[in-house]
């Protein structure tokens, strides 16, 4: 390239640098006179005073030590190894609070299932936000949803990265995953930090990966496989496809018009990958990255069907309009129909309540049905709706993207406040076999641990934190018996912030 | 006339018209001496917004700072922005979502956050004497 052309490449200077994706242009925030930060904690700090479960959304001040948790009932034999869960567990610093739940820094929950029993640390990622605003005692930087006064520039979106959603072991690593900037590298023994993953790196790809978004539902097939996919507020979304030892293989970029500027989970099947754009707008007046969006009740579900060799656009399926954080599995009959579930909400205002959880407040947000679709290849759907509120769907991680019959959800019963069941959902003939907590619980994801490879087998282990007695613990079902309540309860004496997803790394 | 020459003619000393003044400008925090620095001048929004250039320098990449001076600057208001070619690509990189990987900034060391400065954030007015301006190389 002439020096001409270096210089005309500078052309793309400014509008590159407003593609700070996938966030909406937050340049006036930190101009704003408001404190809404300070306001949410002024009305969160109240609120706990009336409302004992939102020990559940306090912030954690550092990390914790190893310590054995005291064990009711008999930890299996057949279960060792390592519970990873991510969550965000700093809300709030120096009297400012985040106004979103999805805001807050990503902490390590590391259960170890051993001989000489459960044993328990937890360590925050030492993102370099993090480090900086720790110790600074305060927040040094805007949110993606919260205007931070007086923030230090915010000129790519992993300087704002809180890897708070979710961990998956990648050949010997462990990665924590945010869904708008890089994956964050650990050390598997230490939980240190080693530094953002540049997918690129020592690949054809370069450093034309660095930064992108890399979302936290990366799907693992049985051979360790990973597909995944990043998008950003103007609709465009990146395509991964990596080795089992977290190597990228293959990358494409799709312009989608796709303006919601939320994309949370996606699905793969055997031969495609599936993308499910959520009838969503965004408030162009308002640059919060998750109140300013809007449900569109006129505007259809797309699902966006992605030859996995070729990682482009083959078909696409327009489904009722509706909102999905996640999905549980999908897989593909001979003959070509589609088959995925969704835990489907009839608009947004779960994201909102997400919201107003922050300052203390609790709504009556619509809550989610687990629905099962069919894609025919002539281009027609249906849909089954499965009685019973349903979030966080998982399927036995060796069937992922192949026919699963089992699907495991939490729900809720008795409680208004948030999950306090445990299900198994057989989606052949729709039978459930449901643990109820009880509404003294919020209860969080639920994954299946089996080494059998066959459905019906292995075991389901969650956290659910107990607010009477203020403290979490880690649960172990048989999966044909939930009902009859959990083999083995572990309790820690504390709470822990609740968290977002896990996974589970046997011993060797 | 060409880059070469035109970067070059930053460098040199003209007789200059009586209100002509010179712009020092000092880019600070530079991470490493590869490559090199691409550096414009820009007189006025408009030819901002055109990319059209009022002068070029490129100068070869320093740990720590580097300072250009562009001579003959006629009054008015003018805007500079820069980028670190970090691997000598003679290119300013991006990433496939369009966000620079490689190291750039603008006068008055306008802020990037979450989008680009506008240009009233970077620009600055050359009258009858000389000026001096800095920023820090957002990478």
């Amino acid at each position: 390239m002439q020096r001409r052309e270096a210089l005309k490449s500078m052309l793309g200077l400014s509008a590159a640098a407003t593609a700070l994706s996938p966030f909406p242009a937050l340049a006036n925030l930190a101009s704003a006179n408001e404190d809404i930060m300070a306001q949410f904690a002024t009305s969160f700090d109240k609120a706990t005073h009336s409302n004992p479960n939102l020990i559940g959304l306090k912030s954690m001040s550092g990390d914790m030590p190893w310590q054995s948790l005291t064990v009711e009932g008999k930890l299996p034999k057949a279960l060792r190894g390592s519970f990873y869960r991510n969550g965000p567990a700093v809300h709030q610093r120096n009297g400012q609070r985040y106004t979103h739940l999805f805001e807050g820094d990503g902490m390590v929950q590391h259960f170890n299932f051993a001989d000489t029993g459960i044993q328990h640390r937890a360590k925050f990622v030492k993102t370099n936000k993090y480090k900086q605003e720790q110790a600074a005692d305060k927040f040094l930087f805007s949110g993606p949803n919260s205007k931070l006064p007086g923030s230090l520039p915010v000129n790519k979106t992993d300087i704002i990265n809180s890897a708070n959603t979710n961990i998956i072991p990648v050949n010997g690593e462990l990665w924590a995953l945010w869904e708008a900037g890089s994956a964050t590298a650990l050390d598997a023994s230490s939980l240190d930090a080693k530094g953002l993953v540049n997918l690129g790196e020592n690949t054809r790809y370069g450093n034309s990966l660095k930064g992108l978004a890399f979302s936290a539902h990366p799907k693992i097939e049985a051979d360790g496989t990973i597909w995944n996919f990043g998008s950003t507020i103007n609709g465009d979304i990146v395509l991964y496809h990596l080795n089992n030892r977290g190597v990228t293989q293959k990358v494409n970029l799709l312009k989608t018009n796709y303006r919601g500027g939320m994309l949370h989970d996606f699905l793969i099947t055997q031969k495609n990958i599936l993308i499910i754009l959520p009838s969503l707008d965004r408030d162009k007046a308002d640059e919060r990255l998750f109140s300013a969006i809007r449900f569109n009740k006129t505007l259809p579900m797309k699902v966006l069907v992605i030859d996995k060799n070729t990682l482009t656009l083959t078909r696409e399926y327009l489904l009722d309009a509706g909102f999905a954080f996640h999905f549980g599995n999908a897989w593909e009959d001979t003959d070509g129909t589609i088959r995925f579930d969704a835990s489907l909400y009839p608009d947004c205002e779960n994201l909102h309540h997400m919201s107003d959880l922050m300052r203390g407040k609790t709504s009556d947000a619509t809550p989610a049905n687990t629905v099962l679709y069919t894609l025919y290849k002539n281009g027609s759907t249906n849909k089954q709706i499965i009685p019973g509120i349903s979030e966080f769907p998982r399927v036995y991680e060796h069937l992922t993207g192949l026919r699963n019959e089992l699907l495991v959800t939490l729900s809720s019963i008795q409680s208004d406040v948030w999950s306090d069941s445990v299900r198994v959902i057989n989606v052949n003939n729709g039978k459930q076999d449901t643990f109820v907590y009880g509404e003294e619980f919020l209860v969080e994801e639920h994954l299946i641990v089996d080494y059998t490879q066959q459905e019906g087998n292995g075991y389901l282990v969650g956290t659910a934190l107990h607010v009477p007695s203020k403290r979490t613990c880690v649960n172990i079902f048989k999966v044909g018996h939930v009902s009859d309540g959990p083999v083995c309860r572990a309790w820690l004496p504390t709470a822990l912030p609740l968290g977002f997803h896990g996974n589970f790394l046997a011993a060797n | 006339m060409n880059i070469l020459k035109l970067s070059a003619l930053s460098l040199s000393c003209f007789i200059l018209p009586i209100s002509a003044q010179t712009v020092q400008f000092n880019i600070e925090g530079i991470q490493h001496d590869k490559g090199k620095l691409y550096i414009q001048l820009f007189k006025g929004e408009n030819n901002f917004k055109k990319g059209e250039a009022h002068n070029v320098a490129i100068v070869n990449a320093k740990q720590g700072q580097v300072t250009v001076t562009f001579n003959d600057v006629e009054p008015g208001d003018y805007a500079i922005r820069y980028f670190h070619d970090e691997n000598s690509n003679q290119g300013f990189d991006n990433n496939m979502f369009g966000m620079p990987i490689e190291g750039y900034g603008f006068s008055n060391n306008a802020p990037v956050n979450f989008g680009p400065p506008s240009y009233q954030q970077m620009t600055f007015m050359v009258s009858n004497v000389a000026v001096i301006n800095s920023s820090t190389v957002n990478y």
